[in-house]
């Protein structure tokens, strides 16, 4: 056993241990201990990470359980994928604990919030080394655990209760799914070993119908880890906890442990036509629906939480169209401007109190770092050129044309323009024109959350150039996995082009729209200028029937459909389910007599039913 | 029958049953001499001093070959053994959790109540070993008469008395129609030997009377399932958990209804595993009827715990939705299924135990058996909140908990051979159920309640300890459980 | 020698044991019904005793069977009027109906 390797998680969860059993003692000084054991595990995860250039997987098991024939294992194992994700994983929980030292300062709970970042970073490591399904699935659960409790945790707003209850019991119905696909494929394969389930696909044991279920059963536990159409709804709600939970868990992490998994499952996946089609669809339609009701909301978190919805579709869609790296690189971008963004969020937050962006504006001058790097962020998101986001959002703009998925590749592109739309949309409202607020005297945060929120403004800007059309390193570094083929296909000179007009047509519109109200102001005190004003203004206001309206009624059809399609088809069952129980509960009215003839009532249904049967009352 | 033939038994294979009934005497006796105002605690020291006797001699004798005495109606193998071991250790702890039961006031004859407990226990060995018909129902009704009366131990409590005498109603009906089941299954064959009358079940004039022997297994089926509450069967449990006092409560729920798994176990498939009804074995015929009630059982008990405010109420049901689960590895019928029922009842007896001893620390504490009494727990205790959530956890059957691995294990072996419907109602009703387990915990955890702190005594903060460590250790390491049970070999139980 | 045959015994117990059952399950007064469950249990011994002389293979077992049952019959109902009474110190009641304060 290689100690670096399952000291990665284990440091954090030293860390969950030491900070419930001494965090009342530790008081603050919780987060040093949390940040510096994190660090650990981001230093062990580099070791780790760069051993894998060029080196082999490497993969340790022990015995843990034998039923009869069948013998689990646990360890682990290490391939380039989950390499990068470890480092991914470690490495924003590390900045968010650091970050967090400043958003939480003063809260009562401190230590326990260390704690439970604790939790869910081992969980969430331990579930990226699995080398087995079982394991995986264990961890899977266990990461649903802590983000239930990191969900929570400002558990005295009822709001923020039923956004915990209503993540977990979402992801729940997404985990059945994965659940089932798990013990069908054990009845297949007759193991939950990943190395002997791709060993069974490529040799041809399963059955192609097989494939297929499996496939779109482990696809849907990713739906609901993901937030995908139609498991999403929990994904915004989750908004409830605190704004660095926000960060790491609902951008950066856990919601990517969905692409993870199909990425991780790619092989099978990669075997069958349908399961890939249904990912590219689902992920397709989840990144426009989710762009298209980013438009309306009012709620910064709201906004970047729809946000992600959509870019965890890009992801999928990626996947789905054999865009291997495409997907992974995403992750990868994603990680960083979406940290980038919540924590920027954050900021903006913890300084003005409110969560409206009609209640911001004017922030540009008061806050010198976080605007700057909100801005950079939504650059990165908007596919701006040079940043990260334009080299990963083209690679799966030409993944999902080279796949000829046509259709979907247009519904991409026109989700990129939704995207720079609202990412401008808020910077706008939230940093220029006049502050709204009620807060006068705003204030940049301290130095222990700025600090993080430079690193990963930095990285959203260069992160991308790990694999440009110049550079593939990371084509090439994932392309080490033995199980996979990478396709590579011939890049398309127009596509970086049309994303580029695409994306900065939305932040022209953005700005048209939302910081025109000094335009028109201008027009009011200088008459010279009414006449191309006014020819201005009607064209804002064509634009604004048009576009926005249409757009806008058609995000609040989705949103209603959401809102009671969905939604009422969880009502029915849940409603089912207290109906049952209600009767039968009433039924329960401590007569004796009662209890003992339903009992007799019950042996004689069983004894006519036996008779029946058995041809005796004939 | 002479002294010599009395003396040339191999009386030692029965010294855990002795054990128990020694003690149980002198507990009796010296209850009886003791001045009145005199505590009783020690009695229950000198209880457990017997349960963990009687433990050191059955572990002593594993590995002993099967051996038959007294006309072959008590019979020692390894299926009795690894039973007996269950019911020891949860009664051992059961004990622990009695010497600090204050109750109300109405609790000063504990006395009765300590060797009450032991002849209950000594009627649930019985069970387990014997291989005849009438000290099976002996066993059963010592076992069940105990129970009775440790239901209405409160002797001044009303909830105590009602519960008693739903008890003794309930039980009595259950009893006579498994005296009627078996009374037909002695016509049939002309034996109450368990292994004469599977031979004797072969011979054909018992062909033609396969209806009689059909309907005498489903009547001793519908007995057997009053005892470990199963639907709709069961309906008498709630009731009787809630009034009973919480140590009581403990014993009928783990030591009571795992006799009943293990009488169920050996009657039909010494008895019946062999037989031919009208097309096939008699056994496949029925599992759809076992089938059927496994799946209520696990919806009702799951269903209708989601209404339960009074915990022990709660509790009730989910003792009976877990005894659904239990009986999907009987219905399923792999060779598994001693190893994966085994290891349920282990699983269970150490995760419901510890609930309940947390229950009764709480509901002494607060006066309160509503379940918001648990309300603020973590603030006021915080290792009691921690282990009740191990305890919820593995009720619930999240990973790392022994509750995972023996419902995993169960889920498996019914996949295994094909049981889709059953594995699938297994899978909702266990999500059906983290809604009032949750619910428990986001009481304990996020709710504001009392603020004193609360300390639990040490008889509490052992049974706390020792359930939680072990529903935590053979979560993470369920091999050393399934490397014990390989200790004992099953295949003994069908050898005659 | 013997004209009665043994399906007689049997209808008569089954008949015994219905006319138990029904009586658990119906009588208000608690009293009645434990005698109705002792008429159940009896119905068993009528079952043994008939299978002991008349079964297909008869043997003495049966009665010794029966002679337990009587035996356990007879404490349960001792346990059952003693429980009874504690019962109708507290309540003042022997109706069966009325014992309902556990419920939901």
């Amino acid at each position: 056993m290689n100690p670096i390797i399952w000291l990665i998680p284990v440091l954090p969860l030293l860390s969950f241990v030491l900070l419930l059993l001494f965090g009342r003692r530790l008081k603050e000084a919780s987060a040093v201990v949390g940040s510096l054991l994190t660090l650990g595990s981001l230093i062990l995860s580099v070791v780790v990470f760069m051993g894998q250039w060029g080196g082999a997987s490497v993969k340790q098991t022990a015995e843990w359980l034998a039923i009869g024939d069948t013998v689990l294992t646990v360890g682990y194992e290490i391939n380039p994928l989950n390499a990068l994700m470890l480092v991914i994983v470690s490495f924003v929980s590390f900045l968010i604990q650091v970050y967090s030292k400043g958003y939480m300062h003063d809260d009562d709970r401190f230590p326990v919030f260390f704690a439970y970042l604790g939790l869910f970073t081992f969980a969430m490591l331990g579930l990226v080394i699995s080398p087995n399904l079982l394991q995986l699935y264990i961890f899977w659960e266990l990461v649903g655990v802590g983000s239930f409790l990191l969900i929570g945790y400002y558990f005295y707003k009822s709001e923020a209760r039923e956004a915990a209850k209503k993540a977990f019991i979402m992801t729940r119905i997404g985990d059945v799914g994965l659940f089932i696909g798990i013990i069908l494929l054990f009845w297949q394969v007759g193991s939950f070993e990943l190395d002997a389930i791709f060993d069974a696909v490529t040799a041809g044991d399963i059955s192609q119908g097989w494939i297929t279920l499996t496939a779109i059963l482990i696809f849907v536990g990713a739906i609901g880890k993901s937030g995908q159409f139609p498991l999403h709804t929990w994904l915004p709600d989750a908004m409830e906890g605190p704004t660095p939970v926000s960060a790491l868990i609902h951008a950066a992490t856990m919601v990517a442990a969905g692409v993870y998994l199909v990425a991780a499952m790619f092989p099978l996946f990669e075997a069958s036509e349908a399961a890939l089609t249904t990912v590219a669809v689902v992920g397709g339609f989840t990144a426009i629906f989710a762009a298209t009701i980013g438009l309306a909301q009012a709620d910064i978190k709201r906004v970047l939480a729809y946000s992600t919805v959509s870019q965890l579709g890009y992801m999928m869609l990626a996947l789905g169209s054999s865009g291997y790296v495409a997907g992974i690189f995403h992750l990868t971008t994603h990680a960083f401007f979406k940290a980038l963004l919540f924590l920027a969020a954050g900021s903006v937050i913890h300084a003005v109190h409110t969560q409206n962006i009609h209640e911001m504006g004017g922030l540009w001058k008061k806050m010198k770092w976080t605007a700057p790097l909100f801005l950079i962020g939504a650059m990165a998101i908007s596919g701006v050129p040079l940043l990260s986001g334009f080299f990963s959002k083209d690679e799966i703009l030409a993944a999902t044309y080279a796949d000829g998925r046509f259709g979907l590749f247009w519904i991409a592109v026109i989700a990129t323009f939704l995207t720079a739309f609202y990412m401008f949309r808020l910077f706008f409202l939230v940093f220029t024109g006049e502050s709204q607020g009620k807060v006068k005297k705003v204030q940049e945060s301290p130095g222990v959350m700025v600090f993080p929120m430079v690193v990963l403004g930095i990285l959203a800007v260069i992160a991308g150039y790990i694999n440009t059309p110049v550079t593939p390193i990371l084509d090439d570094y994932l392309a080490q996995n033995p199980y996979l083929e990478i396709h590579h296909h011939e890049s398309y000179w127009w596509i970086p082009i049309v994303a580029t007009v695409v994306s900065l047509f939305g932040i022209f519109m953005a700005w048209l729209v939302y910081a025109k109200k000094k335009v028109k102001r201008l027009s009011e005190a200088s008459p010279d200028f009414h006449f191309i004003l006014l020819n201005k203004y009607f064209i804002d206001e064509t634009y604004d029937y048009s576009f926005v309206k249409g757009t806008r009624g058609f995000s609040y059809f989705w949103y209603y459909i959401d809102r009671f399609v969905v939604e009422g088809v969880i009502q029915l069952v849940t409603g089912a389910v207290g109906w049952i129980s209600k009767t039968s509960s009433k039924a329960h009215n401590g007569q004796v007599q009662l209890y003992g003839s339903v009992a007799f009532a019950g042996m004689a249904v069983l004894l006519l039913i036996v008779a029946w049967l058995g041809g005796y009352l004939t | 029958m002479t002294l010599e033939k009395l003396l040339s038994y191999d009386w030692g294979i029965m010294a855990p049953e002795f054990t128990i009934l020694i003690v149980a005497t002198l507990l009796s006796l010296m209850d009886l001499f003791m001045p009145n105002k005199t505590s009783r605690k020690p009695l229950a020291l000198l209880g457990i001093a017997g349960v963990i006797i009687a433990i050191v001699f059955s572990v002593l004798q594993i590995g002993t070959e099967p051996t038959s005495i007294l006309f072959d109606t008590y019979r020692f193998d390894a299926f009795a053994l690894a039973f007996k071991l269950l019911f020891l250790v949860a009664t051992g702890l059961i004990l622990l959790l009695a010497i600090d039961y204050e109750g109300e006031r109405e609790w000063e004859f504990r006395g009765e109540f300590f060797y009450l407990l032991l002849t209950a226990l000594l009627g649930a060995m019985m069970m387990a070993s014997s291989a005849d018909l009438i000290t099976l129902f002996v066993g059963l009704e010592l076992l069940s008469i105990s129970s009775y009366i440790l239901a209405g131990i409160r002797k001044n409590n009303l909830h105590s008395n009602e519960a008693a005498f739903k008890y003794v109603v309930n039980g009595g009906i259950a009893t006579a129609i498994t005296l009627f089941g078996m009374s037909y299954i002695y016509g049939l064959t002309g034996s109450t030997n368990l292994y004469e009358i599977s031979e004797a079940l072969t011979n054909p004039a018992v062909e033609q009377n396969a209806f009689l022997l059909v309907m005498a297994f489903v009547m001793l089926l519908v007995g057997l399932a009053f005892k470990i509450a199963a639907a709709p069967f069961h309906m008498w449990a709630p009731d009787v958990y809630q009034g009973s006092a919480t140590p009581v409560t403990a014993f009928l729920s783990v030591v009571s209804k795992s006799a009943g798994f293990a009488l169920i176990l050996k009657m039909f498939l010494i008895t019946f595993l062999s037989v031919q009804g009208w097309h096939n074995a008699i056994i496949l015929e029925l599992q759809p009827y076992i089938a059927v009630i496994a799946g209520v059982t696990m919806v009702v008990g799951n269903v209708v715990a989601l209404r339960q405010r009074n915990i022990k109420r709660m509790f009730a049901y989910s003792s009976i939705a877990h005894a659904g689960y239990v009986l999907v590895p009987f219905v399923s019928l792999s060779l598994l299924v001693f190893k994966m029922t085994w290891f349920y009842l282990l699983a269970y007896l150490l995760m419901n135990i510890g609930a309940f001893a947390v229950i009764q620390f709480v509901t002494e504490k607060e006066r309160s058996e509503d379940f918001t009494a648990f309300s603020g727990l973590y603030k006021r205790a915080p290792w009691v909140a921690v282990m009740m959530a191990v305890f919820i956890l593995s009720l619930a059957g999240l990973p790392f908990t022994a509750g995972f691995i023996g419902k995993f294990g169960i889920f498996m072996s019914s996949l295994g051979t094909g049981h889709y419907v059953l594995a699938s109602v297994m899978i909702a009703t266990t999500v059906i159920s983290y809604v009032y387990y949750f619910n428990i915990l986001v009481q304990i955890f996020f709710r504001k309640g009392e603020v004193d702190r609360l300390l639990p005594s040490i008889g509490l903060l052992i049974v706390m300890i020792i359930c939680g460590a072990g529903t935590i250790f053979f979560g993470i390491y369920p091999g050393a459980a399934y490397d014990f049970f390989q200790e004992f070999d099953m295949n003994e139980l069908f050898i005659k | 020698m013997s004209s009665v045959p043994l399906s007689v015994y049997l209808v008569l117990a089954l008949i015994l044991f219905c006319i138990g059952l029904f009586g658990a399950l119906t009588k208000r007064n608690a009293v009645i019904v434990l005698i109705s469950i002792e008429l159940m249990l009896n119905a068993v011994n009528i079952n043994l005793i008939a299978f002991a002389k008349y079964g297909i293979n008869p043997s003495i077992t049966g009665q010794i069977f029966s002679l337990f049952t009587i035996t356990v019959a007879a404490a349960e109902a001792a346990v059952g009027l003693a429980i009874l009474i504690a019962l109708y110190r507290n309540r003042k009641t022997v109706n069966v109906d009325e014992m309902d304060i556990m419920k939901r």
